[in-house]
């Protein structure tokens, strides 16, 4: 019993000791904690708070001495019973505390004191000592700022004193600038400082093959005396002092240069120090410029890009402070070295170079950011190794139709895995800061949007409602996450990466959570307006226009409609530099060219939905965002901007025109602005995304010009036999490629208006309309005079409708000078939209001008396939000629090249390029490396297929093969296109159409194995008659026809093996 | 024999030569009525937006005014020639004879793109139009109106620069104005309503009941739903329509043997006058290739969309039950398809006067404008039904009693009134 209760009061004992111990370190701790007090109220205050502390506070005393003042407690008598420890500050003793039993007491850890009090009593002087320092600095830094008067050496002798190594580093610099001034005293000693200098932490060996010896701090210090003798002979005292005060105050940045110069520094690491740096520059924490650029450079490289092109166009943009409002929303794993990747690098550059533009042209200033958090591109390989994913990563070394396979299968992997938790804890404070507000996570991978290479489009951009509790937006937003970065893994940018030899770089997805911009209507949310805007225009369509006005695809609501060509709708369509110029000018062109749908987010359902503009307006009207601006009312045979009182939108018929917003604001105006400064800036052309929620214009994204090669600018090449350039141009040249021609459809411009009858003139128009339903799609280029598809007189140009061209790769209009004038050409402006959403390529030829090339010899003398393809228009073989490239020129195809830098365009006579790479969309083709697997897959397939039709069973007499197949210019969604010349029953055609219906569904999915097309059905099967045949009708024509003839493929039998 | 390139104005003196040689008309009259009276060329200067000045050519040729003021429209195209301007400054002249209205035939342009202009240098080009032609148009004298890429803002643009130098308002000056700045009532519906006015006389003539016919339609633009409309009114049943598909870009025909519902082909189709394909056959209509219109088992054509449509291809794919084609749109008949007609029996309202009510509407709003009265709806269509009727009494007549077709009767009727006008002035 009495055992236990001796051990009880022993513990209690002990810890009554402590609860004083502590006591006696909170009241140290407040004395230094309050900076007024000076360091001998501080030693006097300690000297009362220790006798409480101890075990024996009755007979407690204590005695401080520090420099030369002594402090004590009352009655104060030395003893033998004596805990002491020195004071030291930086390395140098300044004194001694004491603590003193006035009388002999039980031995305990240390003669009659605790252990605890030993480290009680340490604790104590290691803090004075650091007091004392701080207060040295302070009087230093005081004195600096009316020293001028003073003596320069009192500091350097202070810094002997307080800090050495400080004043070694300082000696250092003024060594180098008195060696920069062509001091020859200073240069002796700089061979003298050097090495002892630099050795003074790590051992700098490898110069020399013997250690440098290490110099004694003292010698180090007469050196720097040396020094500031020399300095004081040659500079003035002001100058010493100020260079001796910058170089103080710039050692205190010091903490981040170590940070920032070492690539193994975590960025929680770099944001702790940004933190810390901007704390402390409202303190006078100023930067050479040299080292705050060092720093800007620094930060971009490991946050941003570290590309050096990107690097040197941020610098002058980006400040250090910037890094630490981006790090407030940058979200990392723990130990993350990631960057937030190209597509946020880009915005935030556009930003700042727009914002610091602003005290040139203030309405760059109104441009906004929305708000936007970051996830670094290392979170996907820290979320893949919390999941044990790694083997993902070897996704993109198995074949693409495997990893093509196997997608669904990742994007389940993935949303089913769990975010490491830091992740998700960082997406939960992004929610708490965006609330309730529809946002889009956009993928910003390290190779996306890297300056020159365009991968538009490849990784995905979720948007997500954001609705609801926050646990069900939580997983909403981790769900987008986590589907982005299973897009890294899609078969798209796989192969897109194959392509480019990009396959190896080691792919980080950073991700940018963004909130939509826009407005609530109804149950609706989108902005009044987005769209996407280039800086540079290679859609003229008008010959005032320069490619530096830009152009702007706007459109309604959200701007993933003016993103993407549409089939079966249209953006508006803006020069920035030339509002005034309209694409389309008649009431006609004006409605049959307006937006008719919008994209929306349904915050009810929770996705995004595309509607009719027509019925959001008649449910919403005037709660549409900026609907005055946008919307024009038709009225019979006018469209007009209504004025006054809100027009019913159930009643009048309202027309998206822009108008409002293209004549009576500054809109057109503030766009050119952002793009001619963005293209200064970045020293390319670039192209944004932006939105207008309604009050302000907000940019989305920015990167150099993204367009396909299709558009870029071709290398036009010299010393061309004459023989084999076909016409050349020099005037409204766009940029691009136009290859693999194989038909020209050459309507002669001089034979053309001499036809004398105007049956005559629109039969050239039916004749062409017809060539474009036969020859192979976008292989060939109609070549005509004039105003394609003009609806005035039907002598200066084709009469055509856009059906009856939509299938060409180029439209070609030639003015020839006429007696004493030129005439006008189109531009292509009777179907201009048409043609860009199709990308169909426009280009005028001006034929009399000197120094272009028109080969007349060609396009006259080659043998003309009209009469064979269309007997019934031989007699217009005069005036129309459709060549057959290959079979005139050897199996040479017709390229245009186009560089609209240098205005020139030739086309050439070339031999056939060999995979497709240049066809309307590249991108997003499926473009194999190994060329001509398309139309060889199919061809086999088409073979097989054919040798297992049993001609008896069906009624087959033959079966072709044509179209892209057979042209061997099949892309990864073409068709194959068979003839099937039957004369069986009808049973029998039944039976042929079920057994073709399974073949091509299966030929279907196999493509979509393959390449990722999908389709219903692979298989476009033609069947003709005898009597088609006879009578030379329908695709009867293709059989033994004179150009682009269907080939015969091997039937089976019967009988087969 | 060098072949002579195709001249529209050419064209319209040979076909001018021809009737005239059926009506036995004298050479100083020939040689009056193939050209026109007066034409004035003209340069209007403008401003452009960066500063610079471009000077533009503009036209007007009034081709005959003896039977009333000038009337006809002004075009703003790249490529207008004088020789389009005559040969459309005398097709007034015969329209407007035809329904007897008293107006003279006149046409203007000006040579421009207006995909290369700004609006406001658009305007510049209206005004410096009016400013020098002035002294020379207006209400009395002769009436422009919209043509070409000119519209009803390009109207008020003229119109108010012409009251300008004038110093009052003229709102006779000019037709095609909008509703509410002195346009007429009933515009929308004239030409479509004319055409039926005029189907509406021919059974009569030919003893049908409007109730037992049925007929086919291309085209789906303001004359085909207004003629169908009316049509419908009077007891007529259209079975098919076509127009054309913006989205596939190729003409579809709607087909339903009970007939189509306006009301609700106009629910389904966008404000370009297409139809919605997939809806239309939730509706219950037969969609068909768009040229299928021509072959339809009814007994009235009314091709109200684009020219030669009827053509010696086309020609023998017309039912045999068909006995009447009203031209709604311009010129939809190949002249050898004509003889086709003829021989088949075939009855056919030439364009000249089918398509009529246009013109005389916008002579209405002149009227309606110079007394600054304006009628209500029922007014305007009561007097078009009137003027209509009246016109096709007459080149039916003439058709009969001379054994000529409907379209050389309306031409005789058109140029011999406007020779009498001329005869009766004293000018030969």
């Amino acid at each position: 019993m009495t055992q236990s209760h001796k051990a009880i009061d022993n513990l209690l004992h002990a810890l009554a000791e402590r609860a004083k111990e502590l006591n006696c370190l909170y009241t140290v701790e407040e004395l230094f904690s309050d900076s007024n007090n000076t360091i001998a109220s501080i030693c006097r205050g300690i000297i009362d708070a220790i006798p409480p502390g101890w075990q024996y506070p009755d007979i407690c005393m204590a005695r401080i001495t520090v420099m030369n003042d002594v402090y004590s407690s009352p009655h104060f008598s030395e003893t033998p019973w004596v805990l002491q420890t020195d004071i030291v500050e930086q390395n140098t003793t300044v004194g001694t505390l004491e603590v003193f039993y006035r009388e002999e007491r039980p031995a305990a850890d240390e003669g009659p004191f605790l252990k605890e009090e030993r480290k009680l009593i340490t604790a104590i002087a290691e803090r004075l000592g650091r007091r004392i320092l701080h207060e040295n600095l302070k009087s230093i830094f005081e004195s600096e700022k009316e020293v001028v008067k003073r003596d320069w050496w009192v500091i350097i002798e202070m810094l002997t004193h307080t800090d050495p190594k400080l004043l070694i580093r300082i000696s250092r610099k003024m060594l180098n600038q008195l060696c920069w001034n062509g001091i020859p005293e200073a240069e002796t000693l700089l061979a003298d400082f050097s090495p002892a200098y630099r050795n003074e932490e790590s051992e700098l060996l490898g110069e020399v093959n013997q250690p440098y010896k290490k110099r004694a701090v003292e010698d180090i210090l007469k050196i720097s005396n040396k020094i500031f003798h020399i300095a004081g002979e040659y500079l003035g005292e002001k100058e010493i002092l100020q260079r001796i005060q910058k170089w103080i105050k710039e050692d205190r940045s010091g903490f981040l240069v170590n940070i920032l110069e070492n690539p193994g520094t975590t960025l929680s690491e770099i944001a702790a120090a940004i933190e810390r740096y901007h704390h402390l520059t409202p303190q006078g924490l100023e930067l050479s410029s040299p080292r705050e650029k060092g720093f800007r450079v620094s930060l971009i490289r490991r946050l941003l890009a570290d590309q050096p092109h990107f690097i040197n166009i941020a610098k002058p943009h980006i400040e250090v402070e910037d890094f630490f409002a981006l790090f407030a929303k940058i979200i990392f794993p723990s130990g993350s070295h990631g960057k937030i990747g190209g597509k946020s690098a880009g915005l935030l550059l556009a930003y700042r170079v727009l914002i610091n533009s602003a005290r040139e042209n203030p309405q760059l200033g109104e441009i906004k950011l929305p708000k936007t958090w970051y996830l670094t591109s290392d979170g996907i390989l820290s979320f893949m190794q919390y999941n044990n994913l790694e083997e993902i990563v070897e996704q993109k070394y198995k074949e693409i139709g495997q990893v093509r396979q196997e997608y669904p299968y990742v994007v389940q992997l993935f949303k089913n895995s769990l975010l490491p938790p830091e992740i998700i804890n960082g997406l939960s404070v992004a929610l708490d800061d965006f609330d309730e507000v529809p946002l889009i996570v956009r993928s910003s991978s390290l190779l996306e949007d890297r300056m020159g290479t365009a991968f538009a489009g490849k990784y995905k951009s979720l948007f997500i409602a954001n609705q609801g509790t926050k646990k069900e937006r939580l997983q909403e937003l981790i769900d987008a996450v986590t589907e982005v970065y299973a897009s890294t893994f899609g078969p798209d940018p796989i192969e897109y990466r194959l392509q480019r030899g990009m396959v190896d770089f080691h792919e980080e997805m950073g991700i940018l959570i963004q909130e939509v911009v826009g407005t609530r209507v109804g149950s609706y949310f989108f902005p009044a307006f987005a769209g996407v805007a280039f800086s540079q225009n290679e859609f003229r369509w008008s010959k005032r226009l320069k490619r530096e006005n830009g152009l702007m695809r706007l459109v309604p609501g959200l701007g993933t409609r003016a993103v993407d060509r549409l089939s079966d709708d249209y953006p508006i369509l803006v020069a920035p530099g030339e509002p005034d110029l309209r694409v389309n000018v008649t009431l006609e062109e004006k409605i049959r060219y307006s937006p008719q749908k919008i994209d929306v987010v349904n915050l009810e359902t929770r996705s995004l939905e595309t509607l009719s503009i027509k019925s959001l307006l008649k449910n919403f009207g005037p709660a549409f965002p900026l609907i005055e601006r946008l919307v024009s009312i038709l009225d019979q045979d006018r469209i007009y901007q209504p004025v006054g009182i809100e027009p019913d939108f159930g009643k009048y018929h309202p027309v998206v025109t822009f108008e409002g917003l293209l004549s009576n604001t500054n809109f057109p105006n503030q766009m050119h602005s952002v793009l001619t400064t963005l293209e200064d800036n970045f020293q390319t052309p670039v192209d944004v995304e932006f939105a207008h929620d309604g009050k302000d214009f907000y940019l989305l994204q920015c990167r150099p010009l993204s367009s396909s090669e299709a558009f870029q600018p071709a290398e036009i090449p010299h010393d061309l036999p004459p023989e084999n350039l076909i016409f050349s141009g020099n005037r409204y040249i766009p940029n691009g490629v136009v290859p693999n021609i194989t038909h020209i459809v050459y309507v002669d411009p001089l034979k053309y208006g001499e036809l004398p009858g105007k049956d005559d003139l629109l039969a050239v128009g039916e004749v062409v309309g017809k060539l474009n339903g036969i020859l192979p799609k976008r292989q060939f280029i109609l070549m005509g005079p004039g105003r394609w598809g003009s609806r005035g007189d039907i002598k200066l140009g084709v009469n055509i409708s856009y059906s009856g061209i939509n299938n060409s790769a180029m439209l070609i209009e030639i003015a020839r000078q006429q007696k004493d004038y030129l005439p006008d050409l189109s531009f292509g402006t009777h179907f201009f939209q048409d043609l860009v959403e199709s990308s169909i390529r426009y280009l005028p030829l001006y034929p009399d001008d000197p120094d272009t090339a028109f080969n007349e010899n060609f396009l006259n003398r080659s043998h003309n396939t009209l009469a064979e393809i269309f007997p019934e228009f031989a007699r217009l073989s005069e005036t129309v000629k459709v060549i057959d490239v290959r079979k005139v020129a050897g199996g040479k195809v017709l390229k245009v090249l186009m560089n609209a830098e240098i205005d020139t365009a030739v086309a050439i006579l070339a031999e056939p390029e060999e995979s497709i790479q240049f066809r309307s969309r590249p991108l997003k083709g499926y473009n194999p490396p190994d060329k001509d697997v398309h139309w060889r897959w199919r061809l086999v397939n088409a073979e097989y297929l054919a040798a297992c039709l049993e001609p008896e069973r069906f009624g087959i007499k033959a079966a072709y093969i044509f179209g892209s197949t057979k042209n061997a210019t099949a892309g990864p969604g073409s068709d194959i296109d068979l003839l099937i010349h039957i004369n069986g029953n009808e049973a029998q055609k039944k039976d042929l159409e079920f057994w073709l219906e399974g073949w091509s569904l299966s030929l279907s999915q196999a493509n979509y194995l393959r390449t990722g097309h999908q389709s219903n059905g692979l298989l476009d099967v033609h069947f003709v008659t005898d009597e088609d045949i006879r009578k030379r009708t329908s695709f009867a024509v293709k059989i033994g026809a004179a150009t682009d003839a269907a080939r015969p493929l091997q039937l089976g039998t019967s009988q087969k093996s | 024999m060098p072949k002579k390139p195709f001249n529209s104005f050419e064209m319209a003196q040979a076909q001018f030569d021809r009737v005239a040689g059926l009506l036995n008309l004298d050479a100083a009259t020939r040689e009056l009525l193939r050209n026109p009276l007066r034409e004035y060329h003209f340069s209007i200067p403008v401003r452009m937006k960066d500063g610079s000045k471009q000077i533009f050519r503009g036209f007007r040729v009034q081709h005959n005014d003896a039977r009333g003021p000038g009337k006809g429209g002004v075009r703003f195209h790249p490529l207008e020639t004088i020789d389009t301007v005559r040969a459309l400054s005398m097709w007034m002249s015969w329209k407007c004879a035809v329904v007897d209205i008293p107006l003279g035939g006149s046409k203007g342009g000006v040579i421009c793109d207006p995909h290369e202009l700004s609006d406001f240098e658009l305007e510049q080009i209206c005004r410096g139009w009016v400013r020098q032609i002035a002294k020379d148009v207006g209400p009395a004298r002769d009436v422009p109106a919209p043509d070409v890429m000119t519209n009803s803002q390009s109207m008020l643009w003229m119109l108010d620069e012409f009251e300008a130098i004038n110093g009052g308002h003229f709102p006779g000056f000019i037709t095609g104005k909008p509703l509410n700045a002195g346009g007429s009532k009933g515009r929308t519906e004239a030409t479509g309503y004319g055409v039926v006015f005029t189907i509406r006389e021919a059974l009569k003539e030919l003893g049908i009941r409007p109730g037992d016919t049925t007929a086919s339609v291309q085209g789906f633009g303001n004359v085909a739903r207004y003629a169908i409309q009316l049509y419908n009114q009077i007891g007529g049943t259209v079975t098919c329509v076509s127009c054309w598909d913006q989205k596939e870009k190729q003409a579809f025909a709607y087909r339903r043997s009970d007939g189509v519902n306006l009301e609700e082909l106009l629910n389904i189709t966008d404000h370009f006058g297409g139809i919605d394909k997939a809806k239309a056959v939730e509706l219950g209509y037969e969609v068909l290739p768009g040229e299928k219109w021509i072959e339809q088992d009814v007994d009235i054509l009314i091709p109200a969309a684009l020219e030669n449509q009827i053509t010696l291809e086309t020609v023998n794919d017309i039912h045999k039950r068909v006995k009447i084609i009203a031209e709604g749109a311009n010129g939809p008949t190949h002249p050898d398809a004509d003889a086709v007609l003829n021989k088949r029996e075939i009855f056919v309202i030439p364009d000249l006067l089918a398509n009529a009510g246009g013109v005389t509407c916008s002579y209405f709003e002149q009227v309606q404008s110079n007394m600054n009265y304006f009628w209500e709806k029922d007014e305007v269509l009561g007097k078009l039904d009137v003027k209509m009727t009246s016109a096709y009494i007459s080149v039916s007549s003439l058709a009969r009693s001379r054994k000529v077709s409907m379209r050389d009767a309306a031409y005789m009727i058109a140029v011999s009134r406007v020779a009498q006008a001329c005869k009766d002035r004293g000018w030969l």
